[in-house]
Order: C-alpha cells, then sequence, then structure tokens
C-alpha cells in the first residue's frame, strides 16, 4: 500500500511538472495570435501544420512579430477538439487554423458568434461537411483519382481488379469510393471495394480483400486504415500484392507508388491564404477553397522490387532517396 | 477568459445530462450501463436528420430523447427478459447501434449555419436574441440542465422512483413488496438512455454536426462525472445527487480545458485526466477516514 501512494505522489509530482513545462498558452501585446487545431498526431497532418507555417513565413510574415502560434492537438478526441476551438474563441485569436474536417467543424461552430476566420486544410470535400459560405476557406485534399489509376495502369499493365478498403462513416471515403468505380472502366479495371466501420476491422477486411484474390490495392485518405497500413501491407507482401498509396507518407512506409498529394505544399497553399487574411488583403468570405491541381508521383523502388514491378515511371521522385 | 468560463460551463451543462444518465444507471440502479456510447450519438443523429429535414429543433430534442428511451429498452429487455449479464447486454446495444446511427444519418452528417436550432430559434431569441450566441447558449444549456435536474429531483421522490432506488440498494425490498424489479430497471435504463440521447442531441446543435465516433469514451467521461461529483459532496448529505453530478460534469469539462490552456501537449492529456481522477478520489477517501479496499 505504502509502494502504491509512494508511486502515485510520483506520478502526480511528474504530471505536475510536464504541465509545468507545458506552459504557453496565449501571447500577449498586439501581435495577432493564429490558433492551429490539428484533429490529432498522423504524418500527413503534421506536413500539413509544417507547411502552413512555411506557407506565412513566404508570405513575408515573421513569427513573433506579424504573428503568434497557440498549437492544439486534440488527439483524435472530437471533444477535445471542441474545447480547443472554444479556447481559440474565448482567447479572441485572429484566426484558426484548423486541420481535417472534425477540427474545423469545431472550430467553425465555436466561431460563429464573434465572426473568427476559418481556414481549413487536409478536407477532401468541403461542401459535403458544410465548411463553406461564411467566413470560412482553405484548401481540399481531393484525391487526383484519374492520374493514380493512370499509374497504376502503367506499373501493371495486366491487372485487372483493384481492391479498396475504406471506413463507410467517413464521408471522404465514400465519395472517393465512387469516383473510382465511376473512372475505373476507362483504364480497363474493377473495382472491389470494402467498407469497414472501426479500425479494429481493417485487418480482417484485409485478409477477406486478399482471399478475393485482386491484382493490387489502393489507399485514400482513410484515418482508420492509414492508421494500421503497416499491418496490412505485412499480409499483402505476403501475398504479393502491391499496395498504392494516396501520399507520399504511405509510399515511404512501403507502398510501391503513389500519384498523391504533398501535404506539405497543401499547408503551404493555406499558409498563403491565411497570409493573405491576415495582412487584410482578403476576406475568408470572399475567398473560395481551393484544391491541389498539381500532384507528384512516389516511388518506392525498395517495395517495387519486392512486388517485381519494374515499370520506369516518368517523373517518379523516389521517397527511398531521401 | 469570462468568454471561456462561459463556454466550459456550457459544455459542463451539456454534457450533464449524459452524467444524469450515467447516475441512474451506475448510481443508482448498480447497472453498469454502456449502451450510452450508442444512444448519444443515437440523439445526435435522428438530430441532425429531423433537423436538415427542416424540424422544429424542439421536436427533434423531443424525438432524440424518444429514441434513446428505446435504445434504453432494448438493452433492459436484453439483460431482464433474455437472462444477459448487464455489461453485455450494453455492449450489444451499443454495437448495434453503430450500424444504425449510420443507417439513420447516412454517414456523417453537417448541419448548415442556415438551419435554426434551439440556441437559434423560438423562445431564447425572444428574449435574448440581442446577446451573443455564446451566451445563448449558455442560458440554454444551463435551462435544460436545470429542469432535467428538477423533474429528475421530483421522479426520484415519488413513488415509482422510490422504487427504482430500491432495486440499486436492496432488490428483496422490492420483490417482497409484490413490485417485479426487472421492470424496474428497464424503466430507469429507458429514463438514463432518453437523458444521454437529450445530450446528444444538444451536443448536435451546438456543433452542428453529427459524427459516428462521437460516442466513445462517454461512458468513462459521465462515470468520471458523477463519480467526481459525488466524492466532491460527499460531506454534505442535503446536497442531491444530481446537483453533484452536475458540478461533477462542469468540473471535469474545466479541468481539460485548463489542460488545454496551460498547453499541455495533447497526447498527455488523458494521463492528465487520469491523475486528476486519482487525486479527487483519493482526497474524498481521505475526507471519509481510510481507503476501504487496503
Amino acid at each position: 500500500m505504502k509502494k502504491f501512494m509512494a508511486m502515485t505522489m510520483a506520478m502526480v509530482m511528474a504530471a505536475m511538472t510536464l504541465t509545468g513545462c507545458g506552459g504557453g498558452g496565449a501571447a500577449e501585446g498586439d501581435v495577432p495570435v493564429i490558433g492551429i487545431s490539428q484533429y490529432g498526431q498522423h504524418a500527413s497532418l503534421d506536413n500539413c501544420r509544417e507547411g502552413f507555417l512555411l506557407g506565412l513565413e513566404e508570405a513575408g510574415l515573421v513569427e513573433g512579430v506579424d504573428f503568434e502560434i497557440d498549437y492544439q492537438n486534440a488527439g483524435f478526441d472530437d471533444n477535445i477538439a471542441t474545447q480547443i476551438a472554444q479556447n481559440f474563441s474565448a482567447n479572441d485569436v485572429a484566426l484558426m487554423c484548423a486541420i481535417a474536417t472534425p477540427s474545423a467543424t469545431a472550430c467553425y461552430a465555436a466561431a460563429e458568434d464573434k465572426d473568427i476566420p476559418v481556414i481549413f486544410t487536409a478536407i477532401t470535400d468541403p461542401e459535403q461537411a458544410k465548411l463553406t459560405g461564411g467566413n470560412i476557406t482553405g484548401t481540399s485534399d481531393k484525391l487526383p483519382i484519374d492520374a493514380q489509376l493512370e499509374l497504376i495502369r502503367e506499373m501493371q499493365p495486366d491487372a485487372k481488379t483493384i481492391g479498396i478498403l475504406y471506413t463507410t462513416s467517413e464521408p471522404n471515403s465514400v465519395s472517393a469510393v465512387a469516383e473510382y468505380q465511376e473512372k475505373a472502366p476507362k483504364y480497363g479495371f474493377t473495382i472491389e471495394a470494402m467498407g469497414v466501420m472501426t479500425q479494429a476491422e481493417v485487418n480482417q477486411a484485409a485478409d477477406t480483400m486478399i482471399s478475393k484474390g485482386i491484382d493490387c490495392m489502393t489507399n485514400l485518405t482513410d484515418n482508420n486504415v492509414v492508421g494500421v497500413l503497416p499491418s496490412i501491407l505485412e499480409k499483402t507482401n505476403d501475398a504479393g500484392i502491391p499496395v498504392y498509396g494516396s501520399e507520399i507518407e504511405q509510399v515511404k512506409l512501403g507502398c510501391v507508388a503513389s500519384a498523391g498529394i504533398e501535404y506539405v505544399g497543401l499547408g503551404k497553399q493555406t499558409g498563403a491564404m491565411a497570409a493573405k487574411i491576415l495582412k487584410g488583403e482578403a476576406s475568408a468570405v470572399d475567398m473560395p477553397y481551393e484544391t491541389v491541381e498539381a500532384f507528384e508521383i512516389y516511388v518506392n523502388p525498395e517495395a517495387m522490387a519486392a512486388m517485381k514491378l519494374d515499370a520506369a515511371v516518368e517523373n517518379a521522385i523516389d521517397v527511398t532517396a531521401e | 477568459m469570462m468568454d471561456l468560463i462561459i463556454s466550459t460551463a456550457t459544455q459542463g451543462f451539456i454534457y450533464a445530462l449524459l452524467s444524469y444518465g450515467i447516475y441512474i444507471t451506475y448510481k443508482i440502479l448498480d447497472f453498469p450501463d454502456l449502451t450510452v456510447d450508442g444512444s448519444f450519438p443515437l440523439g445526435a443523429a435522428i438530430t441532425a436528420v429531423l433537423l436538415v429535414n427542416g424540424m422544429n429543433p424542439f421536436a427533434a430534442l423531443v424525438a432524440a430523447m424518444l429514441v434513446g428511451a428505446v435504445a434504453g429498452l432494448v438493452t433492459g429487455v436484453i439483460h431482464v427478459k433474455f437472462g444477459v449479464r448487464d455489461l453485455l447486454a450494453g455492449i450489444i446495444t451499443m454495437t448495434a447501434l453503430f450500424s444504425i446511427n449510420l443507417q439513420i444519418a447516412g454517414s456523417n452528417l453537417a448541419v448548415e449555419r442556415a438551419i435554426d436550432t434551439i440556441f437559434t430559434s423560438g423562445p431564447i431569441m425572444a428574449i435574448m436574441g440581442g446577446s451573443s450566441l455564446m451566451l445563448r447558449k449558455f442560458v440554454m444549456s444551463l435551462i435544460v440542465a436545470l429542469v432535467m435536474k428538477l423533474v429528475l429531483d421530483w421522479y426520484l421522490s415519488t413513488k415509482s422512483g422510490m422504487l427504482l432506488r430500491a432495486v440499486g440498494d436492496n432488490s428483496t425490498l422490492v420483490t417482497t413488496l409484490a413490485k417485479d424489479k426487472g421492470t424496474v430497471k428497464i424503466l430507469g435504463l429507458v429514463i438514463a438512455n432518453a437523458l444521454v440521447a437529450l445530450s446528444g442531441a444538444m451536443v448536435c446543435m451546438e456543433q452542428r454536426a453529427f459524427s459516428s465516433t462521437m460516442g466513445t469514451g462517454q461512458m468513462v467521461f459521465g462515470l468520471a462525472a458523477v463519480i467526481i461529483g459525488t466524492t466532491l459532496f460527499r460531506k454534505m448529505s442535503f446536497v442531491k445527487g444530481t446537483t453533484a453530478v452536475l458540478v461533477g460534469s462542469v468540473f471535469y469539462k474545466a479541468c481539460i480545458q485548463v489542460a488545454i490552456s496551460l498547453g499541455l501537449p495533447a497526447n498527455l492529456m488523458k494521463l492528465a485526466t487520469a491523475v486528476l481522477f486519482l487525486a479527487v478520489l483519493v482526497l474524498g477517501n481521505r475526507q471519509k477516514g481510510g481507503a476501504e479496499n487496503a
């Protein structure tokens, strides 16, 4: 019992120290504060934030002089995202930057009263999420699906069936699957889509998918699926099925290739928009949200070799070279 | 600072409704009801769909409560009539609700700003249409939380409410009174989940969105609010359980807000809440005169 008490005390003290060190909060003075609410820790989302800051910098704004950052991360918890947004609103931040849909929804709700501009990024379908037509704008990370299908055709000239795992509750995924199904025949593919409801089901679904005899798999930006990508890749590698990613981080993890968005670039674009608002050159009300027209082709030669793929894709970026 | 206190209290009031529900099941009936993680988003799903289809927001709240009550009824019937263990009965309903919620709402659903909620229509606009939305949300949630508290207090003092309390404390007494304790348990679950769904409906209106995963962890939140509240007021027996739960809910939300304001990294947030939770419990036990489990 004594030991238990001692341990408890130690934990409380440790937590207090950490709390003390983490202090920061809102900035003082007249420097406008940008509240960044990121939904969770995740390589793509981190890249968005990094790019956002670069975008502000490239627009000539200097942190500490022209703006201060109050960065908060909700750890994939909607309730925390709500409270973060209310914190921003109460502190009268000059602008809220929301990374991923749940954070954007929370920020938009909290900003309604004070009409604080909200700028979002990493949202596939802002229309569907009703994040348009107010003091809100940002960038969408809609996938370049045609380019991805072209890429798969180039890599695997004989492939017929593409498997896609997705979460049924993610509107982004549902609309992407529909688009894949619509466009696949043009490239001579059929799509084998399989929906899951929770992350726990993804692995089982992957097993089922492999047993159906697909020629390859392609990923969306589905958080549940991408979250367990390494374990999916283990299974598909054993079965000799190439997996195509939807952005660079997935290719780094072992997907063979991807025609995808580069999130740092997306973040930069978002940062540039935020800079215009901060400088007073434009208002979020009049700025339509932007999508990325440009995309990059990423390849992972190691993963390709393991899958015995030897297509030489033009202008491809080798992710293992970095 | 004032704004922060107001919006944090608002969250506390809205989630107090859920905590009342858990107060009934956990504290009064001694029933660990996991239906909550499903009935909370159920209330939100129904509300989102009804609002989008132009229903009056107050009617939507009532509809959400009714549907939540049905969820409680299902858990109750599974437990009492089919003899499934309490924890499992809740898990079964919760799991089924995950699919049902998605069937109802299609997928995650957003409610446009143009659509009126209880915070932007009817009585509240007539009385305080000139004040800020934040203040309206505060007043409206406070009213709903207080009304529900008073209704519950009244109900628990009626004969039916007494029986409810008896089932948790001393179920043989209920049997000797020639009452069926199973029916009483089901009634408790029905009331509790109606309140939980109401809470979900309010969150949906406040956030203008339903998300299929919004129920995750709500049971734990409610449990914490109930335990913190009752522990804080352990010595003050004149304070009603529902009041304690209301305070507990606001207190818990306030703690999270403090953690956010301090700039605590998200990864440590849950640890901080766990430590705080433990501290309240340990202090509560101290007051009472030492731990019982030693």
